[in-house]
């Protein structure tokens, strides 16, 4: 089948929506499929919202088969079989209306584009044939939103027979963006109550130096240095397999994020138990408490009563490793299952 | 909602006495409510209606300027009358926003705005109406040619509604040209309207006058008001000449007296010329009046305040049967057709000598029917939802502006199969069925 | 600096203008900047779909880009206040194939209408834009001709200059490119059947069709030439394409009518081998000189039949012819480094 990848973008910006795009590239490819990805832009701005919409509407890709749609507006290119693996609404308009994060007046004028891009949303995601998101979260949206329903279908990790297991040491790891909402400091927060001499190994690339240097000198002040490894850059697939493989456990404690987040994943592939919160969001989704992983209260203590319990019951850790493995399979977490559903 | 009205405010203006009460009534619904009148200069100082609201001046262009920048929405009380409308029509060009659409024809204010714009007339008419209707537009010698030359054909309504973001008008006639110019949402919205001079019951008072039958014709006496048809049928039967006391109350040219009271002198009419009086005396006379005459031709207006008021005081009414009065239940009104006026005119006036109780009871399912309807509160509501169906619309009207202006900068020229092909998939854009 | 390179998309369709665009973004990044290709899917039929096309591209929203490089219509349509045009394509059915009566703009009006708006577009851009580089004379001319801008032509380079080091001359001629009537190795063999009968052939390229492919099979036989000719008819992998040039006595390309310059011609002149081509190949004659790089054949059997013969009657003379054709590539400095500064200008 001639199959189209669409989505939208910002140039130079790598969200995770890209991973997913090119993972599918290679795996339809693989399948025998023709795959063509179409990346458009589109920016945010309530001003120059609908043009933009109009834009995509006039895109023409009929020559596919079927077209996939991933982030807004692409939902709204029309086509005679249209998938949706929605990600997310242009939130602003949406559940992040009543916050801070909104950047624009709740006036007159901004709600009529709010209401009217409701409207217009529901109107092209209608037009799909099947509709997929990639969390609870996001179909709850939908749901509530714009009274559509949908089918979770959870976006795997590629190439997830990379990462194995190769022994339990005394380390934490949390490879992610060093960044303020992926809460990093609070496992350095942690680590200062614990009773073991449980490690933390946090690796991954900042946008601002604000922040790394921050908890940098967090790790200083209370002493930890010693206990504490802190690489602010991208390390490679490879490292990150290797840390896994070895690795204790791994943390992924976001604020409030839709999805899972591909490091819990990963850590699922590589029999390890993930240790997050009970305000992390998405991450809720795969990880059960005491099953394949802890969910503490946000707490500098609560954490540090979780990392102290891995450290010490070794046995129960090996066993919530092995539970993590299978919880995938349980969620359907496989690209088999991707794309069986995509295709169906 | 932050909004801004363009209205005339004089007392002598109806319309800037319907904008105040819409204006309490949305001040009353929460709104804040600033007015800017828009008669022309000369009579930007006269007595106003009381707005319960800051009144300023279109002519303070910074004043409203800053005004128009930070409201959320602008509505502009629309009539065919340069005199009171200037503003209205000034700032309606620069700044779109809910028309509330008193006249539909509105080829009176676009003359007097002509007379300062020629170059842009010129081509608003020719983009209209084509290059030969265009070219007559100015060519007529008098009023009542100007009138049969224009009303059907080159009313101007597209000029004012192509400006605006909605219009509310006050019947369903004439829409048309309505809904081809506007790109928003349109609605049909009683007119609003009070009678404070009513006295509440002027049922029981029939006795003394011995079966004469007070008839009135209110308002400036214009040809289209028809008061020599009145004269007329009242003149050629000997019943109503001896029981009908006509009056007219209200701005009349001395030669038009003239013509009239010779015309009533002839036939033998009783007929009584006020010329204008103030508000209170106009009171005593609707008060006093049993029937008032609201018969047109041809029929210019939207709605008709005048009819709205002497069916608020509880009277009889004799209307035309077309437009705007078309609308009213049989019950309220009498309707002749004007192809038979004279005659109908005749039988009407007649049949109520004759039967003196159908006056009270015609007055009074008037007066219940009117004060359901043009209720300045229902008006208010309809204001407040339209402009919010026009936020909703505007968005999606604003991107095709744009495409619109980037097909004009390359010299695009109407083709149906483009256009098909751009709008086809733009559907989903709709609001209610609005494209 | 961020460049994003901006292309029309055929969907589906991999070509020439997309392997461009990809070696523009290697080299741009090998010169230190951040590089990405943006492809707009473009659906020119019916014709009156093209309105909404330009109107999409037009209504494009580009944040985070430090400069644009465009290459086709309607992609160089994208609104930014740093643009260069590499042109590679203007809508030629609404210029010089309107004129030849080869468009898919219908007749009449309408189609007068649309040739219309395309102009005026392509004017905007054109006038917004930094700098206008064009790919070859052919479309420099054009651009002057119909629209009015001088621009200046900017040939893409050979994407990997060191695999055509060159070396000893072999006993073939070479054939390289895509097989189709247009590229004309049909008349190469015609011409082969009447050369001196030490000349040998190699046609090796994709076929567009089996039809292409099978066209050439049957004249090889029909002219007994099987002994002389080797087929190698299939996308062929980098190395051995180079190697193909890198032994041939010398190198022939001689399509109908071409805008530009032609990659076999370039890797050909970058490994010294003196170049066979037709008085009516278009841009190639940029590079052949007849006498001094190579050979210019009026296009027939015949005439082809003495040049592929000379190559053969006098090897000093056709390696100088080599040597020649690489010193005149060379003295166009058409390199990568050279060329992504000129567009960043």
């Amino acid at each position: 089948m001639k199959i189209a990848l669409c989505s939208s973008l910002v140039p130079f910006i790598n969200g995770g929506a890209r991973n997913i795009v090119e993972w599918l590239k290679s795996l339809l490819e693989e399948h025998g499929h023709q795959v063509e990805i179409v990346y458009l832009p589109e920016v945010d701005s309530p001003e120059l919202l609908f043009q933009q919409m109009m834009a995509f509407r006039w895109v023409d890709l009929e020559m596919a088969d079927r077209i996939i749609c991933f982030r807004p507006e692409a939902h709204l290119i029309p086509h005679r079989h249209k998938i949706l693996w929605f990600i997310h609404h242009i939130r602003a308009f949406y559940d992040l209306w009543d916050s801070p994060y909104r950047g624009f007046p709740d006036d007159l004028k901004h709600r009529g584009i709010r209401d009217a891009l409701r409207r217009v949303d529901g109107a092209g995601l209608r037009e799909a044939k099947a509709i997929f998101t990639n969390s609870r979260v996001v179909s709850d949206r939908l749901k509530h939103f714009n009274q559509i329903d949908s089918e979770i279908l959870y976006p795997p990790v590629f190439q997830s027979e990379r990462f194995r297991c190769a022994g339990f040491n005394d380390e934490i790891v949390c490879i992610c963006r060093v960044e303020h909402h992926k809460r990093q400091h609070l496992l350095v927060e942690a680590l200062q109550h614990t009773q073991t001499p449980v490690r933390l190994r946090l690796s991954g690339a900042s946008a601002g130096a604000d922040y790394p240097r921050d908890l940098s000198q967090r790790i200083s002040e209370l002493g930890l240095t010693d206990r504490v490894s802190l690489d602010n850059r991208w390390i490679s697939e490879e490292e990150k397999v290797a840390q896994l493989a070895h690795c204790l456990a791994a943390a992924y404690l976001p604020l409030d994020e839709d999805s899972y987040g591909y490091p819990s994943v990963e850590a699922s592939h590589a029999s390890k138990p993930i240790l997050t919160t009970s305000d992390s969001g998405g991450v809720l989704e795969l990880v059960q408490d005491g099953m394949n992983g802890y969910i503490t209260e946000p707490s500098p203590e609560a954490l540090a009563d979780a990392m102290d319990r891995l450290y010490l019951d070794r046995t129960k850790t090996e066993a919530m490793g092995i539970s993590a493995r299978d919880r995938l399979a349980e969620l359907n977490i496989s690209w088999s299952h991707v794309l069986q559903r995509l295709l169906a | 909602m932050n909004l801004i009205v363009f209205t005339p405010a004089g007392v002598r203006s109806a319309i800037g006495r319907m904008a105040a009460l819409v204006t309490r009534e949305l001040v009353a619904l929460g709104c804040q409510v600033t007015v800017v009148r828009t008669e022309a200069q000369r009579l930007l100082s006269t007595d106003m209606h009381d707005f319960g609201a800051t009144v300023l001046a279109w002519d303070d262009e910074a004043s409203v300027l800053a005004l128009v920048r930070s409201a959320d929405a602008c509505v502009y009380q629309i009539g065919n009358n340069i005199e009171f409308h200037e503003g209205g029509v000034r700032w309606l060009a620069d700044f779109p926003g809910l028309v509330c659409l008193h006249d539909f024809f509105l080829g009176h204010l676009f003359y007097g705005w002509a007379q300062t714009h020629r170059v842009q007339a010129e081509s608003v008419l020719q983009n209209w109406y084509g290059k030969e209707m265009a070219e007559r537009f100015f060519s007529f010698s008098d009023s009542e040619s100007f009138i049969e030359g224009t009303r059907e054909f080159m009313p101007m309504t597209e000029w004012i509604c192509s400006r605006a973001e909605g219009v509310i008008t006050h019947s369903q006639w004439g829409c048309d040209r309505v809904l081809n110019s506007c790109s928003g949402p349109v609605r049909v919205a009683p007119l609003p309207y009070d009678a404070p001079g009513a006295i509440n019951s002027p049922f029981d008072r029939r006795s003394t006058d011995g079966g004469t039958l007070k008839l009135l014709t209110i308002g400036h006496a214009n040809p289209n008001k028809r008061i020599a048809s009145v004269i007329q049928a009242i003149g050629l039967s000997p019943l109503l000449r001896q029981r009908i006391k006509y009056r007219l109350v209200g701005a009349i040219q001395p030669d038009a007296m003239e013509s009239l009271s010779a015309l009533a002198a002839h036939l033998g009419v009783n007929l009584l010329i006020s010329g204008e009086v103030d508000d209170s005396e106009l009171n005593r006379a609707v008060n006093e009046s049993d029937v008032i005459s609201c018969i047109r031709w041809p029929v210019l207006e939207a709605a008709s305040a005048s009819a709205i008021e002497a069916m608020l005081y509880g009277k009889a009414v004799i209307v035309t049967d077309t437009g705007f009065y078309a609308d009213i239940p049989e019950s309220c009104a009498i309707k002749i057709n004007h192809s038979n006026e004279i005659v109908e005119l005749q039988s009407s006036l007649i049949s109520l000598l004759e039967d003196q109780s159908r006056v009270v009871s015609l007055g009074a399912a008037a007066q219940n029917w009117a004060a359901k309807t043009f209720t300045a509160k229902n008006y208010a509501e309809q204001v407040m939802e339209i402009i919010l169906d026009i936020s909703r619309s505007a968005p999606a009207i604003k991107a095709i502006n744009y495409f619109c202006q980037t097909l004009r900068q390359w010299s695009y020229r109407d083709n149906p199969v483009v256009m098909a092909e751009l709008t086809h998939q733009l559907h989903i854009f709709e609001q209610n069925g609005t494209p | 600096m961020k460049v994003l390179i901006v292309n029309s998309m055929a969907p589906f369709v991999w070509g020439g203008a997309e392997e461009l665009a990809a070696h523009l973004q290697k080299n741009l990044v090998i010169a230190g900047h951040e590089a990405e290709i943006l492809r707009i899917p473009f659906q020119w039929e019916p014709a009156e779909r093209i309105p909404s096309q330009m109107l999409m591209v037009r209504a494009f929203e580009l944040w985070n880009v430090d400069h644009v490089i465009a290459l086709k219509f309607p992609a160089y349509l994208i609104r930014h206040p740093k643009k260069t045009l590499w042109l590679l394509h203007q809508y030629r059915q609404a210029y010089d194939l309107y004129d030849a009566g080869q468009t898919n703009l219908p007749p009449g009006q309408e189609g007068l209408e649309l040739k219309y708006l395309i102009r005026q577009a392509d004017q905007e851009s054109f006038a917004e834009s930094r700098n206008i580089f064009t790919n070859s004379e052919v479309t420099r001319q054009r651009l002057l001709k119909y629209n009015g801008f001088d621009a200046a032509v900017l040939l893409p380079p050979v994407n990997d200059p060191e695999l055509f080091p060159g070396g000893d001359n072999g006993d073939y001629i070479f054939a390289g490119g895509r097989v189709n009537g247009m590229k004309r190795q049909h008349l190469l063999l015609e011409g082969l059947a009447k050369a001196d009968a030490r000349v040998k052939l190699l046609i090796a390229g994709p076929p567009d069709s089996p039809d292409d492919a099978a066209r050439l099979q049957a004249a090889v036989e029909r002219l007994g030439l099987a002994d002389r000719v080797r087929l190698d008819l299939r996308f062929l992998p980098r190395q051995v394409y180079a190697e193909y040039v890198n032994r041939s006595a010398a190198v022939a390309y001689l399509p109908y009518d071409e805008d530009s310059l032609g990659y076999v011609a370039m890797e050909a002149a970058t490994a010294a081998k003196a170049l066979i081509t037709t008085a009516d190949s278009g841009g190639i004659l940029g590079l052949v000189k007849h006498g001094e790089t190579g050979w210019v054949a009026q296009p027939n059997a015949k005439d082809l039949a003495v040049v592929m013969g000379a190559v053969f009657e006098n090897s000093a003379r056709t390696k100088s012819y080599g040597q020649n054709a690489r010193a005149l590539w060379e003295s166009m400095k058409i390199k990568w480094p050279e060329t992504v500064e000129t567009l960043l200008r």
